[in-house]
């Protein structure tokens, strides 16, 4: 180690490198980020496909807006309404950070959807991906319930009143109903500790499991890879393989990827 | 043949994979490009729509006053209110209209857990439904048609929703000088004012009265709950814990509405004998 002179320059990258090298050594995390950044993508994958980053940027706004929220939100009925208005009116920036929260949601939501339509269109949920899509399918049940748990939060007429008919609607689910109805009322009717209930839900419970979820769910994506657009003349293994030659006339991916097999 | 089948799809995949390795790109800097504009993009709807919602907001953009993206903040929640018109956030809209379209008392259920259910299991099923390898859209028919219809459907019942001017409660309310007539109460104005809480909070959605409303297992039918004489204090401390009372029952508690709203429900359904018709 000491037989040969490190330079000055060689010297000052070691020390920068140090740290990274420390982590890498002891996670791998470094490895695991070049994997994920340069794994291989379909060479013809399209901007419909960027809908999915878009939602997660969507929830990431959620998440950030959110805590900033929480650190001045005080879920009790006396103190919720005041202090929306508090952070509506007096705070810096208080307007912006609300507005992009309540229309966040709303964003959030069309995304999801928009997501799901481009998965469904294009096919992708098909072999092997048939769990992504179920993953996707409680990640926009989840995101609905956010929806529901976070309108209440202002404590005005609107969401006050959506939420004692959603709660009843829960309410005459067939046997679970009143339970899911009491749970979500911390109680047998609306009182104080539904709006705390909601909070902890809207703030805990569910954004912890959709955290979860899109772990998950980006695993799933890395481990199966990016599926190409189904007109793609590139997608592979079009058409059955006969004697190891396709026997559609497509061109393509699939004729490269048989080549030298036999 | 399903084996032929997952054989088939297996070697579909592996020669997918081979392939992206061969071929593709890698997802940085290419893809990652992409969805980098895109996220940019959406956070900048976000930030634009939380500066129409502020500004467009008349007055000096604080007020309670609808903007074009509706208010900034409504009044204060207050549970006794009776004349509130429910409203979900706008993507709910299709479930709540979805109600509406069920009214029959028997059917009302289907409205609101059956069809939501049922598509939600579907929702989740469709890779297990839809089995065949083929993704090219014009080989899809089912799948187009299919999507064309969830589209439409959705739209429309969130057009519905949107536009619709009374809630089920308004609608209620207007029954209210029937009722009145037909059970005998019509000078009585604390039965009055409690048939109206009765329509606006929620009692129809399990409860028949006068041939409206729904039929929850377990809710009794209380066109004629005035006529066993149980008396004002025993509605209202049922109406506080029903459970109490009735032990098992799984009505949910109206403590929330106020001892002054609970006595005027309790003079409503003391003085529903029966429909005389």
């Amino acid at each position: 180690m000491a037989a040969t002179k490190l330079t000055r320059s060689q010297q000052i990258q070691q020390t920068i490198l140090y740290p990274i090298d420390w982590l890498e050594e002891r996670s791998g995390i470094v490895g695991g980020i070049k994997y994920f950044l340069f794994r291989k993508v379909p060479g013809d994958t399209n901007w419909f496909q960027t809908l999915g980053a878009a939602t997660l940027t969507a929830f990431i706004v959620q998440a950030l807006t959110g805590t900033i929220l929480a650190m001045y939100y005080k879920p009790d009925p006396n103190g919720a309404y005041s202090s929306i208005q508090h952070i509506t009116n007096d705070l810096f920036a208080g307007w912006l950070v609300r507005g992009m929260h309540r229309w966040g949601a709303s964003v959030f939501i069309i995304l999801m959807f928009m997501h799901m339509g481009r998965v469904f269109l294009f096919g992708a949920y098909k072999y092997p991906r048939e769990l992504n899509w179920i993953i996707g399918v409680l990640l926009l049940t989840m995101g609905l319930g956010e929806g529901f748990t976070g309108y209440l939060l202002p404590w005005d007429q609107t969401s006050y009143w959506a939420t004692v008919v959603g709660i009843n609607i829960n309410g005459t689910a067939p046997f679970l109903g009143p339970f899911l109805a009491q749970f979500l009322q911390g109680g047998t009717y609306i009182n104080a500790d539904t709006l705390s209930r909601f909070y902890a839900i809207h703030m805990l419970l569910i954004p912890g499991a959709i955290f979860a979820l899109i772990g998950l769910h980006l695993y799933l994506v890395v481990r199966l890879g990016v599926t190409s657009p189904p007109w793609s003349k590139e997608a592979a293994g079009k058409g059955p393989i006969t004697n190891g030659k396709v026997t559609t006339g497509r061109r393509g991916l699939s004729r490269f990827g048989t080549r030298g097999r036999r | 043949m399903a084996s032929d089948r997952i054989v088939e799809r297996r070697r579909v995949f592996q020669q997918y994979k081979a392939d992206v390795k061969e071929r593709g790109k890698p997802f940085y800097p290419y893809a990652m490009f992409h969805d980098t504009i895109m996220s940019l993009v959406v956070v900048a709807v976000i930030i634009g729509l939380a500066i129409v919602w502020k500004y467009s907001t008349p007055g000096s953009h604080t007020g309670t006053e609808a903007g074009w993206l509706g208010k900034l903040l409504d009044a204060p929640a207050d549970p006794g209110t009776i004349n509130f018109v429910p409203r979900p956030d706008w993507y709910f809209y299709f479930l709540f209209y979805l109600l509406r379209i069920f009214k029959w008392p028997e059917t009302v259920i289907l409205g609101t857990i059956g069809i939501p259910t049922i598509c939600l299991v579907l929702l989740l099923a469709i890779p297990f439904i839809d089995l065949r390898a083929e993704r090219r859209l014009s080989r899809r028919p089912v799948a187009i048609i299919a999507s064309i219809l969830v589209v439409l459907s959705m739209g429309v019942l969130t057009y519905k929703g949107a536009t619709a001017k009374e809630a089920l409660g308004s609608e209620l309310v207007a029954k209210i000088p029937s009722w009145a007539a037909s059970e005998g109460f019509t000078g009585n104005q604390k039965a009055i004012a409690g048939a109206k809480l009765f329509a606006v909070s929620g009692c129809l959605n399990c409860h028949t009265y006068n041939g409206v409303g729904g039929a929850f297992p377990g809710a009794p039918n209380l066109t004629a709950e005035g006529a066993k004489n149980k008396g004002i204090a025993f509605q209202i401390d049922h109406l506080k814990c029903p459970a109490c009372k009735t032990p098992g029952s799984p009505m949910p508690s109206f403590q929330g509405l106020g001892q002054q709203n609970l006595t005027a429900l309790a003079n409503f359904l003391e003085a529903s004998k029966g429909s005389k018709k």
